[in-house]
């Protein structure tokens, strides 16, 4: 990964190779990825290295602060939680479980949705007006409103989690996959295709598909955050994964009571997946920057 | 003229049928919800007659598309139904009580809608007012200076405002604001001052949406063609962005503002009334929710969709409006 | 000349900054522009004039960058002033048109309201009356039919030649002492640029305007300009007046682009007569019809009428081309006739079977019989494939080969249409239009087809190029006796290489005739106007005076009743306007959709042509 900008031909690379080598010449890029590797290395690493747990409750360790303040020591980091398990593991593994549900619900509801999306805008007449309302009809409901109805009468866990996201979400990928096709429809490459005889599933999966997907995955990027984002509130109003699993929403939900006495149990974890969103975010932002300097032809 | 009538006619009449849809979808899937709504009218003491007996008076038993028709009838005359759970006055009944409910001694759906909904609107203008006042200094800047550190600075407010959790923010900001320095209150509502905190954590989530939207649609524009002619054509470049740039952008912005953000508001406020208790619909629904209460969930669904669409047919209109090329 | 110049341009020189450094895009330009005249200025695309365009109004930003010189303007060093006294400058002394019209107006806006804007930002006391009075009036003067009507329109609602009408009275209802028009008629149809440029001449004595006329056609320059000057790799070569510039040119360069310019008369190349063989393709009265929104009438709908009953044959091994301006009908017939779409009515017939309504695998075996060269070398290559499996993918489709056989077919193919089978496993990114062409026509050869549609194929390719392909298509045909049929604007190519040409018209062939009868003696008035409105360096048998009228074909929504030029036409009689003219063809297979007898029309105002050089040969 490292030396793709180093090794770069950008006119003889493919499309997303430029973008990929645009966005890593950026600094943001690289500050960006190496703090999202590095937090994604500690999700592994941290249970084996660190000498507390995240799930046993101590009750002598209650309500300790970060080792950095008085009265923190070791092995906890970043302070105990009202049951005396330490944040920082707690938080890693929250972190693991968000991103984990959050990168299968995008790559779910981008396969659906794009899926659709260019079925119904290559095909177009009335099978496209259909599935168009369909989406109309799915996003006239506001998310959180289909979850805590859904998750709120259910009983939650990461599947149920994970299908509640994707119902939301499919939508906005088969609108934005509908009208890039519409547009990629009309261009001559699908036409002399079609002329050579090309059957319709023929000229989706090998030419409409590789063509616009990618620029669709770069922004997909910023959805995996968007996602994690909404576990967090699920775990938070409590129709989230149910404890004793750690998720950031159940942590931070049950650090308001000791706001006062104990502000790290809800600040410390919500800092860290701020970090972790940011960084990933960024690198969304930057990639799909890179993509449409390629776009116009400046890279 | 012909124009609008046709528009109108054309999209309330396929807006109602949307809205009908949502509907149907929102009431079955709440009739086959675990969690049996008698069972919390009556309470855990309830006989299964008495359970029996009022599930068939409230006409629970009856077949799906039966109860749906009758309950659109109800609403088409403006009525929603009584909650199950909630009192005249306010405060929950039902559940410690005995013998048969009265159900005309609860609240009717529409009366807790409408005496919740002024704090909601409060929250949300004042929440999108804060989100345009962060969002248009920077999406133009950034706009307006493609490829300079405006655009970066940009880039970095938006995706760090779209990476904080709003309920993290929530109570970080309660914290900061209220319980460490006492400057602002922040529990419950009463008075307009309650409503900042919540309103600075809706503009935060809705602000990197807008400031994106602006930055984009700017950019894109700064660059179409009639831009540069038109000051080789003798318009300074000021008028050429307020009088053109301004116009053309204003056709994707709309878009986004339907299309995205006023469902992000929606779900925002929800939450954000949640994290606060702020007595608007949001937390009416979410107490609703745990409450089983379904004739206030199905009420505001139903509401919420309706807003939705009508928003988007409003926007719609404006963009054809503005962009005589746009069909509808 | 003995007054002052209104511009003096001295030692200009301009570079384009790059990652591999900075290129000289002018060197050293220095010339004069005399008041009240035209100055040309004649260049290939490259050539650095549009650059210069832009630099005589200051108007060079980044990568482009001024490296040293002068523009003087009534005195004043235009590339020293400051911004803003430059701004005022810009719009009102000088005006600039562009190339596109149809991008220079904010869309949203109606065209009108638009350039009041202007005129009262160059004006500022000027009321909104007089402002509104003086923009209608000016619309009215470049020949806008119903002025007072399109002051109201939006720029989508204008064509191009009407757009660029506009402009010019952006441009000029400032009256600017200097105009500045850079390559205006580019990508209006001939007939529409001809106008233009009469506009322009009758406009310039009116307003008194000095104009540097820039364009990469020399037929249009040395119709319009006083003086010529010719620029060559951002150098200037040679400035004469116009007219002894083609006489009588000084530098090699100048000879070598006067030699450039096809010719359609003076020794004009011509293919051979059509073979009398079979028929390929058999068109019948072919219709298609659009049905397309109205937002003016409450639920109303308005029919295009883009096809109106096209009938023509070609014949095995011929070349045979289908010529009209835009709007004309030809997209939509090359869409009918590659099937992609269906037409409303009449048939189709390929090799005898009828491929209207054809559908699923009957349609597939055809579809190896005839084959459609797009125009746009770019887009109709999917980017992301190589070039081996973009060849390759047509005999996968068909099922016709695979394993080693099929890679040896592509390479084979590639060899023929002169690309390196090295190219094989490259992605298409880098190539020249021309190397993607042939792309293209590899990917239609591998199927063997016997009938060859070319949509505009050839009209993205510069004049080297394009004559290189029309060598490989003679040759193609002449080993595999394909047959072609050419759809193109380019009057000059389907002289050099179509047997047989049918002009189209609003949706129909209104003349279908040999190419020596097209070209020399047409029946139809149209065929005549549009060749009255090529600008080409040699005499013309048909002059501009005689045949070209204002104004631009109808709609096809609102279709006049009777003949449908006869709104255009100058010898349109009270029998047109009722009557529908028949194409009727004569034994020879000649004919023209019009009520003229044959040898009512004027005739050719050069001598006819001698019998024996229709035998002329195409050269290879």
């Amino acid at each position: 990964m490292t030396d793709i900008a180093l090794s770069a031909r950008p006119r003889s690379r493919s499309v997303a190779h430029r973008i990929l080598a645009g966005a890593w010449a950026t600094t943001e890029m690289k500050v960006a990825f190496f703090i999202f590797a590095a937090l994604a290395v500690l999700t592994v690493v941290a249970p084996f290295v660190i000498d507390a747990s995240a799930t046993k409750i101590t009750v002598a360790d209650r309500f300790l602060p970060p080792i950095f303040m008085e009265g923190g020591r070791y092995p906890y980091l970043l302070g105990t939680d009202q049951l005396g398990r330490d944040l920082l593991l707690r938080s890693l593994i929250g972190l693991r479980n968000a991103f984990a549900i959050g990168i299968v619900s995008v790559v779910v509801m981008f396969v659906i949705g794009c899926a659709i999306g260019i079925y119904s805008g290559y095909r177009g007449g009335w099978v496209d007006v259909v599935l168009m309302r369909i989406t109309d009809v799915q996003m006239s409901i506001p998310v959180v409103i289909l979850a805590i109805t859904i998750l709120g009468m259910s009983r939650p866990n990461a599947f149920t989690v994970i299908a509640v996201l994707v119902l939301a979400s499919w939508p906005a990928y088969a609108r934005v996959a509908r009208s890039v096709t519409l547009a990629e429809r009309q261009k001559e490459y699908v036409r002399a295709a079609k002329i050579l005889g090309a059957s319709d599933l023929r000229i989706m999966a090998l030419h409409i598909a590789p063509s616009i997907l990618p620029s669709i995955a770069f922004v997909a990027v910023l959805d995996i955050a968007r996602m994690m984002i909404f576990e967090a509130i699920f775990g938070f109003i409590g129709i989230g994964i149910q404890p004793p699993t750690p998720t950031f929403g159940t942590i931070i939900s049950a650090g308001t009571q000791y706001l006062l006495n104990a502000w790290w149990i809800t600040i410390v974890p919500g800092f860290l997946l701020a970090l972790a969103l940011t960084s990933l975010n960024l690198m969304g932002g930057v990639l799909e920057r890179s993509r449409n300097l390629v776009l116009q032809g400046q890279l | 003229m012909a124009f609008a009538i046709e528009f109108f006619v054309r999209r309330l009449s396929q807006g109602l049928l949307i809205v009908l849809l949502v509907a149907f979808v929102i009431f079955t899937l709440l009739r086959i919800a675990p969690g049996d709504p008698i069972r919390i009218i009556l309470g855990p003491m309830a006989t299964a007659t008495a359970m029996e007996e009022t599930a068939r008076e409230l006409g629970l038993r009856d077949p799906i598309p039966v109860q749906f028709g009758r309950f659109i009838v109800q609403v088409a005359s403006g009525d929603f139904g009584h909650s199950f759970i909630r009192g005249k006055q306010g405060g929950a009944s039902g559940g410690s009580q005995d013998g048969a409910p009265d159900l005309s001694q609860r609240a009717p759906v529409m009366d807790l809608i409408l005496t919740a909904l002024p704090y909601t609107l409060i929250l949300a203008s004042l929440g999108l007012i804060f989100a345009f006042l962060i969002a248009i200094p920077i999406g133009l800047a950034a706009g307006l200076n493609a490829g300079r550190w405006q655009q970066k600075l940009g880039l970095y407010i938006s995706s760090f405002f779209v990476s904080l959790p709003n309920i993290w923010v929530g109570v970080v900001l309660i914290y900061l604001l209220s319980a460490k320095s006492g400057l602002l209150p922040a529990i419950g509502y009463r008075g307009i001052a309650y409503a900042i905190i919540p309103a600075i954590v809706v503009a935060i989530e809705m602000s990197p949406v807008l400031i994106r939207a602006i930055a984009v649609s700017i950019a894109a524009n700064v660059q179409e063609g009639y831009f540069n002619v038109g000051q080789v054509r003798g318009i300074p470049r000021n008028k050429m962005i307020y009088r053109h740039v301004v116009r053309n952008a204003a056709v994707p912005l709309l878009n986004v503002f339907s299309a995205q953000m006023i469902g992000m508001l929606l779900g925002g406020l929800f939450v954000v009334e949640y994290i606060f208790s702020f007595p608007g619909i949001g937390l009416l629904t979410i107490n609703a929710v745990f409450q089983r209460d379904f004739p206030i969930i199905q009420a505001v669904a139903i509401l919420a969709s309706a807003v939705l669409v009508l928003i988007n047919i409003l926007v719609d209109f404006a963009s054809t409006t503005i962009d005589r090329r746009l069909k509808f | 000349m003995a007054t002052e110049p209104i511009m003096r341009v001295e030692n200009l020189s301009v570079v384009l900054d790059s990652a591999a450094g900075s290129r000289p895009i002018l060197s050293d330009v220095s010339f004069d522009v005399a008041p009240r005249s035209v100055l040309g200025i004649i260049g290939e695309s490259g050539s650095g004039k549009t650059v210069l365009s832009n630099a005589l109004i200051n108007w060079i930003h980044k990568p482009l960058r001024l490296t040293g010189g002068r523009v003087l303007y009534q005195g004043r060093d235009l590339l020293a002033l400051p911004e803003q006294a430059m701004a005022n400058l810009r719009g009102r002394e000088i005006a600039y048109i562009g190339a596109n019209p149809t991008i220079a107006l904010d869309p949203t806006l109606p065209v009108g309201h638009q350039i009041v804007e202007k005129l009262k930002e160059v004006e500022p006391g000027i009321s909104e009356a007089n402002a509104r009075k003086r923009v209608i009036d000016t619309l009215d003067a470049v020949r806008i039919p119903s002025a007072v009507r399109r002051f109201d329109e939006y720029p989508f609602q204008f064509s191009g030649g009407m757009m660029q009408r506009a402009m010019i009275v952006d441009a000029l209802v400032s009256n600017p002492k200097l105009l500045i028009a850079d390559n205006i008629t580019q990508p209006l149809d001939v007939t529409v640029a001809a106008q233009i440029i009469r506009l322009l001449r009758d406009l310039q004595s009116a307003f008194e305007t000095s104009i540097v006329f820039i364009s990469s056609s020399l037929g249009v320059v040395t119709d319009t300009a006083d003086d010529v000057i010719v620029i060559n790799a951002g150098r200037i070569v040679e400035r004469q007046p116009a007219a002894r510039l083609t006489a009588a040119p000084e530098h090699a360069y100048t000879r070598e682009l006067i030699a450039k310019v096809p010719r359609l008369w003076a020794e004009a190349e011509t293919p051979e007569p059509s073979p009398a063989n079979d028929i390929v393709l058999e068109v019948r009265d072919v219709e298609r019809t659009y049905v397309v929104r109205d937002r003016t009438r409450l639920f109303g709908e308005n029919r295009v009428r883009a096809v109106r009953g096209v009938s023509f044959d070609v014949r095995r091994g011929e070349s045979f081309g289908l010529i009209g301006e835009s709007g004309c009908g030809k997209s939509t017939l090359s869409r009918l006739l590659s099937s992609i779409e269906q037409p409303d009515k009449g048939s189709i017939k390929v090799e005898g079977r009828d491929i209207a309504g054809l559908k699923g695998t009957p349609l597939l075996a055809m579809r190896r019989r005839f084959q459609l060269l797009l125009q746009d070398p770019y887009n109709a290559i999917p980017a992301h494939a190589s070039i081996g499996r973009t060849i390759e993918e047509p005999l996968r489709i068909h099922g016709l080969a695979r394993g080693a056989a099929l890679k040896q077919r592509v390479r084979d193919v590639m060899t023929e249409v002169g690309l390196s089978p090295d190219l094989y496993d490259n992605l298409p990114v880098g190539l020249s239009a021309g190397q993607r062409q042939r792309i293209n026509i590899a990917r239609a050869l591998i199927l063997e087809p016997s009938l060859m549609i070319l949509d505009e194929t050839l009209s993205a390719l510069d004049q080297v190029e394009q004559a290189r392909l029309l060598a490989l298509f003679e040759t193609l045909q002449k080993r595999h006796g394909i047959t072609y049929l050419y759809i193109s604007h380019d009057l000059a190519m389907v002289r050099r290489v179509c047997a047989r040409i049918g002009v189209m018209y609003l949706g129909r062939i209104v003349e279908l005739a040999d190419n020596h009868t097209i070209f020399e003696n047409p029946a139809h008035p149209y065929t005549r106007t549009l060749l009255s409105s090529v600008l080409t360096v040699e005499p013309k048998p048909f002059l501009p005076e005689t045949y070209l009228m204002e104004g631009e074909p109808p709609d096809p929504i609102h279709i006049p009743a009777g003949c449908t030029f006869r709104t255009r036409c100058p010898f349109a009689s009270a029998r047109c306007a009722t009557e529908d003219p028949h194409l009727l063809a004569t034994a020879e297979g000649n004919g023209a959709a019009c009520h003229l007898e044959p040898g009512h029309l004027p005739p050719s105002s050069l001598l006819p042509a001698p019998a024996g050089r229709a035998a002329a040969c195409l050269e290879t």
